[in-house]
């Protein structure tokens, strides 16, 4: 049952109806004889594509900007760098900032702090093109308080984070989690505020991992303020893996990037909080 | 400008239809009746009719049973026939108007073959083409998942009509998407057709008298929806005497009761169903496996009364719910309600009408009950539709049928209503609502003994209505202009014309060619982007934003017959134009969208294909062998820089076998065996990484395959002795016989062992599964 669990995780999305993972249930359900397995597939091989991750933040520290080329399906999971590239921030005052290389394919900037309501620009030219994209920084809202929250789904239970804050109200608003357990990343999600505007509203934080959290696992939570683009983008990633709903017809999630560039520029606010789960 | 335009074609019809109509000065004579099983006093549906006097000629008889049909006077042998039933031979004199009322007599044993001298080759002159009638008989035998008999299933198995996944209830046909297939039940829309997520369809074939799939060639008297009609027919009720009958499977079991209300006046039928999967997980200690539910149940009824001769009264009805919950969390349910009231009134004997009063809702609910973000989702659309149909026998060689059709339609598509303590806002979508206002007249006419043609229009118009608040967008979505209309008030109107027009001509006995054309306008549309049907699709209007989608069928065919009508050939092309056909932007949410409207793509889809089909009709070995050869592609602005991609309803091939073999009194042997190409998908072209999770690059949409499904299904069904007072009966099923791990659909993730692989996952919803269910009948 534990992939049934594994399923159902995302049931607990707002008003997410997991089409799958009911199926899976029913079919199980019925006679248990659903089964999955991994196969071999002889996928189709698309030549390599530029991708761009770059990201602003209200924090004194160096902007990263990373820079890699689409590899093949079957190849390790690698972060293949792109090598060369020149890129720049563009700072709402019109001041370009170059960022340096310092190893392939990731670009740093010097430390500065970005402003919340400015919108900033980046601009990066790769193998001979220019790429460019912009996002406007949010204000930060701040995270009251997290608690965890017990959760039963067929024969699992399992706690998770719950992060509390109050929304601002009449603004659109859209919100981005970040979960580490023990430095390991675990879950990368984004919520906004059509729902519940202006209210006290509880996050829950569904993890992937298979492995439920216990007591001295240190928890660091990341939660970010995104533009409604970055919002979209992330959004559409989740949607093809079925969150939010039947999974849809798969397609690159709608990049801010001028050329149609894979990636996305994210100028964002963040706040972070580490607790040791007792 | 368009009302000019009308006047024209309408005048083009009258002209036409004038000169069709050869007035003769002899007097002709009427020759009108209800055809009835004689058991049970239902009326029956589609049986032929032939009255061989000099020539030969022939009708048959409507979906109430009845027939009407003017003659020359002359001494005529008038033969009527339908499968299932002992063949009728009468000599009937023709010098003045006749009622005849005719019982037939149901053959017990189907598979005697009784050849009559007379031909069985309605198939071969009737213009009707695109058409599949599926025999009740049929349905029973053939095998089907967990053993639940399904209408819907059964008709995938032929050629043209293709399953929208495995065990699902949805269906293609030539290459139209789901939504395109309007599913009449007693002349009420159905608007989601499955239960539990497409495993079993609505339709409990205990209450089912008929079933009809038009593929191409619609009728006039049909429209709203592009690609197909399926026409299903409730039982009326045993006339003659008390009956029940029923069944009880591993998931599901099934009562049937009916019997006269006043003996071969007025007679009831009820039929029931209702699944007890989740009785298993009571048998759980684990309260939170213990606590969660998942079934389904649904109820026909239907009653008639018969006034007097020129008067019958029918009443039916359907209601289906869905219910799931997930432990306290989680709760979701779904269903139709549908009513009809139909008024059958002969104004003479040869003028047939049919008033119907129809009552169409489908509805679903989410409930959440986590604490600060529990909520509830009420959403529905809900149809209120008046309908007149006339059927006036002109000569012997014009059927007219004519009639108006008004529809108004609500669609509530969904409001979020907050639970206590909860931080969810109450966020109310606007109602829509709509009407159809159709109307139409068709001829069919029997030009010569070779020739038959039918052709009509059918005019549709809509009307999106206030209130509410209507906005439009450009072309990147952004809100351009909103404003506000009055309770009633027209915001928007569309009109179509669509000719319809099909004709069989008569090669020799044996065999026949057909051809038809058929235009279609759809204004309701599903909202669906999804890999799968889900009840929580969205429903909208055509609107200032929407347009009505379109669609342009032609067809050919080629029709033989062999060995005495033992064996049926078909054969037919087909090539379908759509236009303003919908997609969506990715990262669209339709949850509670005031403005889905704006994240809308518009474009154009062709399909074409060729279909063959061999059915062996008689005998102890009977069934069908259908293959479609087709493509199926879109073509939108934004999508693939406006190059043409396949659909994902395209298969190239696609295979159905259907064999029943009667061995011996008692036992009834079938089986199945389908083979398709897998759908087309996208799949990853390559990946990339973004903050250390994997993301996949997809390259051209739907240029992947998903792997070809075949499946080999059996079932085998023992008959209780004969003359017993409780008929019994036991059915034994195989569903998937060799084990074939058929895609149901292939994820991409990490290794979950290494983070440093990506690994591809196929999922597989049924291996080999047995079924037995126990029928009775008393």
């Amino acid at each position: 049952m534990g992939g049934f669990y594994f399923k159902f995780k995302r049931e607990m999305r707002k008003i997410g109806v997991e089409h799958k993972s009911i199926l899976m249930l029913l079919a199980g359900f019925l006679m248990l004889t659903s089964c999955e397995e991994v196969i071999d597939l002889d996928l189709q091989k698309a030549g390599p594509r530029i991708v761009i991750d770059g990201s602003i933040s209200n924090q004194n520290e160096n902007h990263v900007v990373r820079i890699s080329k689409t590899i093949p399906f079957d190849a390790p999971n690698t972060f293949n760098g792109l090598k060369g590239a020149k890129v720049s921030l563009i700072t709402p005052g019109g001041t370009s900032v170059s960022l340096s290389e310092i190893s392939d394919g990731i670009y740093r900037s010097p430390q500065f702090r970005g402003t919340p309501g400015m919108t900033y620009k980046l601009e990066v030219i790769a193998e001979g093109r220019v790429y460019t994209a912009s996002s406007t920084m949010p204000y930060p809202v701040l995270p009251d308080s997290i608690s965890f929250k017990k959760l039963s789904f067929f024969g699992n239970t399992r706690i998770y984070p719950n992060v509390y804050y109050k929304d601002p109200a009449k603004v659109q608003n859209q919100y981005r989690y970040i979960l580490k357990v023990n430095d390991k990343q675990q879950a990368d999600i984004v919520f906004e505020d059509r729902f519940n505007d202006g209210n006290n509203v509880s996050d829950l934080i569904i993890y992937d991992s298979e492995d439920d959290l216990k007591p001295g696992d240190v928890l660091n939570i990341e939660m970010q303020t995104i533009d409604r683009n970055v919002f979209k983008y992330y959004y559409a990633i989740g949607q093809i893996k079925g969150e939010n709903g039947p999974p849809v017809a798969p397609a690159n999630p709608e990049s801010n990037f001028s050329n149609g560039t894979l990636g996305i520029f994210n100028a964002f606010t963040k706040s972070s909080v580490t607790i040791t789960l007792k | 400008m368009l009302m000019l335009r009308i006047k024209n074609i309408l005048r083009v019809f009258i002209i036409l239809m004038v000169f069709s109509i050869n007035v003769k000065a002899q007097e002709n004579f009427t020759i009108t009746g209800l055809i009835t099983d004689s058991l049970s006093g239902e009326t029956l549906i589609g049986v032929s009719l032939k009255f061989t006097g000099k020539t030969q000629l022939g009708t048959s008889t409507n979906a109430y049973g009845f027939y009407s049909y003017k003659l020359s006077p002359g001494e005529y042998t008038l033969s009527v026939s339908y499968i299932g039933y002992r063949s009728v031979n009468k000599k009937i004199n023709v010098d003045k108007d006749i009622r005849l009322d005719l019982k037939m007599i149901p053959d017990n044993v189907l598979d005697e073959i009784i050849i009559s001298s007379e031909k069985r080759n309605d198939n071969l002159i009737n213009a009707q083409m695109g058409i599949a009638k599926v025999n009740l008989s049929e349905i029973k035998n053939v095998p089907v998942l967990f053993g639940e008999r399904d209408i819907l299933k059964t008709i995938q198995l032929i050629p043209g009509i293709k399953p929208a996944g495995e065990g699902n209830s949805g269906f293609y046909v030539r290459g139209g998407a789901a939504d395109q297939n309007l599913i009449l039940l007693d002349e009420a829309p159905v608007y989601n057709a499955s239960h539990l997520l497409g495993f079993f369809s609505t339709f409990n074939s205990d209450a089912i008298k008929d079933v009809s799939v038009y593929k191409g060639g619609m009728p006039a008297q049909y429209g709203g929806r592009l690609s197909s009609v399926l026409d299903i027919r409730m039982n009326d009720g045993n006339k003659k005497e008390y009956t029940a009958e029923g069944g009880i499977g591993l998931i599901s079991s099934r009562l049937k009761v009916e019997g006269p209300l006043s003996k071969d006046k007025s007679s009831f039928m009820i039929s029931g169903r209702r699944t007890y999967a989740d009785a298993f997980l009571a048998f759980s200690g684990d309260s939170s496996i213990k606590n969660n539910t998942l079934y389904f149940y649904d109820l026909n009824a239907k009653a008639n009364y018969q006034i007097d001769s020129k008067n019958t009264l029918y009443m039916s009805g359907y209601f289906g719910r869905d219910e799931l919950g997930l432990n306290e969390t989680f709760g979701f349910g779904w269903g139709n309600a549908t009513a009809t009231l139909r008024w059958n009134h002969l104004f003479s004997n040869r003028l047939f009408s049919n008033t119907s009063l129809i009552y169409s809702n489908y509805d679903y609910k989410i409930e959440n009950f986590l604490e600060e973000n529990s909520f509830k989702v009420n959403s529905s659309i809900r149809d209120l539709n008046l309908k007149q149909d006339f059927q006036l026998s002109l000569n012997n060689s014009h059927n007219l049928r004519f009639g108006t059709d008004l529809i108004y339609h609500r669609i509530r598509p969904g409001e979020v209503q907050p639970g206590e303590k909860s931080s969810v806002n109450l966020i109310a979508v606007e109602d829509r609502k709509g009407s159809e206002i159709a109307a139409y007249i068709s001829d069919e006419w029997e030009v010569n003994e070779k020739l038959n043609i039918v052709y009509g229009l059918r005019t549709s118009s809509f009307m999106l209505l206030g209130p509410g608040n209507f906005s439009s967008f450009d072309r990147s979505g952004n809100i351009t202009a909103t404003s506000f209309y009055q309770d009633g008030k027209l915001v928007k109107s569309y009109f179509n014309l669509e000719p319809r027009i099909s004709a069989a001509y008569q090669l020799n006995e044996e065999a026949s060619f057909k051809g038809s054309y058929t235009r279609n306008s759809q204004n309701l549309h599903l909202m669906s982007n999804s890999t799968a049907s889900s009840p929580t699709d969205l429903y909208i209007m055509s609107s200032n934003n929407v347009k009505p989608e379109l669609a342009d069928q032609i067809s050919l065919g080629y029709f033989r017959n062999f060995n005495d009508d033992k064996f049926e050939f078909s054969t037919e092309v087909y090539y379908k134009k759509l236009q303003r056909q919908i997609e969506y932007r990715s990262g669209t949410d339709l949850r509670a969208n005031t403005n889905v409207e704006a994240d809308l793509l518009y474009g154009d889809g062709r399909a074409y294909g060729i279909e063959f089909f061999l059915k062996k009709r008689f005998g102890k070995l009977n069934g069908w062998l259908g293959y479609t050869l087709s493509r199926t592609e879109r073509k939108f602005d934004e999508i693939e820089n406006e190059n043409w991609f396949l659909a994902k309803q395209d298969r190239t091939h696609d295979l159905s076998v259907v064999g029943i073999y009667k061995a011996g009194e008692r036992w009834t042997l079938s089986s199945t065996f389908v083979y398709n190409t897998g759908n087309a998908v996208t799949f990853p072209a390559g990946k990339y990484q973004l903050n250390n999770n994997t993301v996949f690059y997809y390259s051209k949409r739907n240029s992947d395959r998903m792997p070809n499904y075949h499946r080999l299904d059996f079932s085998a069904t023992l008959e209780g002795k004969p003359g017993r007072k409780v008929n019994s009966s036991w059915s034994f099923g195989i569903y998937n016989l060799y084990n074939r791990k058929n895609a149901f659909s292939i994820d991409f993730r990490d290794d979950p062992d290494d983070a440093s692989k990506t690994q591809a996952v196929r999922t597989t919803l049924f291996g080999i599964i047995p079924s037995v269910t126990w029928n009775f009948k008393f």
